[in-house]
């Protein structure tokens, strides 16, 4: 009895048979249909991506009138009687901060100053960053009245539901700069001293942006970070700063809501 | 064979696998990355190549992992197998790229050293939708990594193929992380219904290739051998085919009894190469050829022909009338038995 199977030995020259080659042409036709369909299906079913904006390769130079409430922003004119106030930000996950220090060693007090400033613009939906990555991109000008600046209009206290952003991925840096997959990058984020920012939505679905401080108005990052990046319904008392709105929270009166976020 | 170490043994069937592997990585990331552009075009070339590059190692994963349960089931499929290595090192590559490009994302230019990032910047790991997922697939990564690297008859032969194929068989341990790391992570938050039913599409195709392939094992393991005297009644001489073999489960071990040329000879069921199933090869050349990557051995002593050096244990035969018993208790690896002669 002698077995008449083919039996294939790759260092032995046409030992792969007829019948062991349509075998393998078959999987082989098989496997590339799988993987056809499958990019086909994870590529169709991704959920859309925000138009956010970030221009990483130009600069754009702004000028303005510094102010921090307490995150430093630059106030620019875009029309009469009408202003933007630009939040700035450190290079990569980090404040701008570090370079405001250097600034200041020269100059009594930033505020109200006249500023010019180059970096990268981060832009969605009505609000704009800009990302410096050096203190020789940022140019005193000049002496301006500290008293032409607004002040935060006191609205009211709310509870409002949404998820905690930092707003450089958010707002243009990364899609999605949300959820659970960017949350470790968001809690990054927000330790090395970006804003934390609410971003939640009415019961029209609209969306609206909070930039979080504690209940005096300071700079809040560490406390916050077990909750970023999670849907949460949050109490607090808002202001307004022109385009910008603020939230004064305790966060201890976070609650994680554990649904869905709407902000998706 | 080889008996020198080179990077890589290139012969045209290792190309053509290679070819295949690199077009259709190319085909699948081209696809993603274009279907993507045009029906969602705001997307980024990082979350591109995260995404792309995760989707590719896991179904490369899946792939890998079928290969053995496929061939056993049906060995058409073993040229597949021959070079499951370099799809294997293909697969850490697409992985490295999806975990590089998510640690310097997620992590880097941050205020903390990045891979100390990945286990502090989520700490609720007692709970099971909040999970830090990327934890999980770091160590997958690390288990990817260490396979990737010893992927060689280097490290085979040095750290010895029962300690190789141990390390190996930790695939199993990445394919579970790798697993959790998608459940836990992204269908956290693309929660489509047809992405969860592909993976689970694949998850059940490859258990349910190891069931069946593990019953047909099983079914082979239960054939009893009867005892005389020291000696176990196996089969009939008529039953084995010429030129091959018939593997017996005896104190655990499995023997191939193979014929040829009119003669018997047993040895372990074993390759010392990668473990593979000698009673699935072979006699080519005089030679007891494996299946799974061509390692060859005489039947009469279980040694490799010079100059190579494998060795296994080979056992004592006996007929009676057209009857084969064979002993149980192996010779050492290496000692020559003379083949039994059938005689008619």
């Amino acid at each position: 009895m002698k077995k008449q199977d083919e039996f294939f030995v790759p260092y032995i020259s046409e030992s792969l048979g007829s019948k062991t080659k349509k075998a393998i042409r078959r999987l082989v036709w098989t496997i590339l249909f799988a993987i056809i369909v499958i990019a086909g299906v994870f590529a169709f079913t991704q959920k859309p991506f925000k138009n956010g904006s970030f221009e990483l390769t130009s600069e754009t130079r702004l000028t303005g009138v510094f102010h921090e409430n307490p995150y430093p922003m630059l106030r620019v004119k875009v029309a009469d009687d009408s202003y933007k106030n630009i939040l700035l930000l450190g290079f990569g996950k980090s404040s701008v901060n570090p370079y405001l220090a250097v600034i200041r060693k020269d100059f009594e007090t930033l505020a109200g100053k006249e500023l010019a400033i180059e970096g990268n613009l981060i832009y969605y939906n009505g609000k704009t960053l800009v990302q410096i990555t050096s203190e020789e991109k940022i140019k005193v000008m000049g002496n301006s009245d500290p008293n032409i600046l607004p002040k935060k209009e006191k609205v009211g206290k709310v509870t409002l539901t949404g998820e905690i952003i930092d707003p450089k991925c958010y707002f243009g840096v990364m899609k999605p700069g949300y959820g659970k997959i960017h949350r470790s990058c968001a809690v990054r984020c927000i330790s090395g001293g970006i804003p934390p920012v609410l971003a939640a939505t009415d019961s029209n679905h609209n969306l609206h942006y909070y930039l979080i401080t504690d209940m005096v108005g300071g700079a809040i990052h560490e406390s916050i970070l077990p909750y970023v990046g999670k849907p949460a319904e949050i109490t607090g008392i808002v202001e307004t700063y022109e385009d910008w709105q603020f939230l004064r929270i305790n966060v201890e009166d976070i609650r994680e809501t554990g649904e869905a976020s709407l902000i998706y | 064979m080889g008996l020198e170490y080179k990077f890589v043994l290139w012969n045209r069937y290792k190309k053509k696998y290679d070819l295949v592997i690199a077009g259709f990585s190319i085909i699948f990331l081209l696809l993603f990355a274009g279907i993507t552009l045009i029906v969602n075009r705001e997307t980024t070339v990082e979350t591109l190549v995260i995404r792309g590059f995760g989707i590719l190692a896991v179904v490369m994963l899946h792939l890998i992992l079928v290969i053995g349960p496929l061939c056993r089931l049906q060995p058409k499929f073993l040229p597949i197998l021959y070079n499951r290595r370099h799809l294997g090192v293909s697969m850490f590559l697409a992985a490295l790229v999806h975990g590089g490009f998510s640690i310097f994302q997620f992590h880097a230019l941050g205020d903390t050293f990045p891979i100390y990032s990945i286990f502090t910047s989520n700490l609720d790991y007692f709970s099971l939708s909040n999970f830090p997922f990327q934890v999980l697939g770091f160590f997958a990564l690390l288990i990817l990594f260490s396979m990737a690297a010893t992927s060689h008859d280097f490290f085979l032969a040095n750290l010895s193929a029962v300690t190789w194929k141990r390390l190996h068989m930790m695939v199993y341990v990445a394919y579970v992380l790798i697993l959790l790391h998608v459940v836990l992570g992204a269908f956290q938050q693309e929660t489509s219904l047809f992405t969860i039913i592909v993976l689970g599409l694949g998850f059940v195709l490859v258990v349910l290739l190891h069931l069946l392939s593990a019953r047909q094992e099983l079914r082979a393991d239960k054939i009893q051998s009867v005892e005389t005297e020291g000696w176990f009644r196996v089969c009939e001489v008529d039953e084995i085919e010429d030129d091959r073999a018939k593997i017996f489960t005896l104190n655990k071990e499995r023997v191939a009894i193979f014929k040829y040329e009119n003669k018997l000879s047993a040895i372990h069921n074993v390759c010392k190469h990668q473990g593979g199933p000698l009673g699935e090869g072979k006699i080519i050349d005089g030679c007891i050829t494996c299946p799974w990557h061509g390692y060859q051995y005489l039947p009469k002593n279980g040694q490799s022909p010079p100059p190579y050096t494998e060795k296994v244990a080979t056992y004592d035969l006996k007929l009676v009338g057209s009857t084969v018993f064979i002993d149980p208790n192996a010779h050492a690896e290496g000692t020559e038995v003379e083949p039994l002669i059938i005689t008619k």
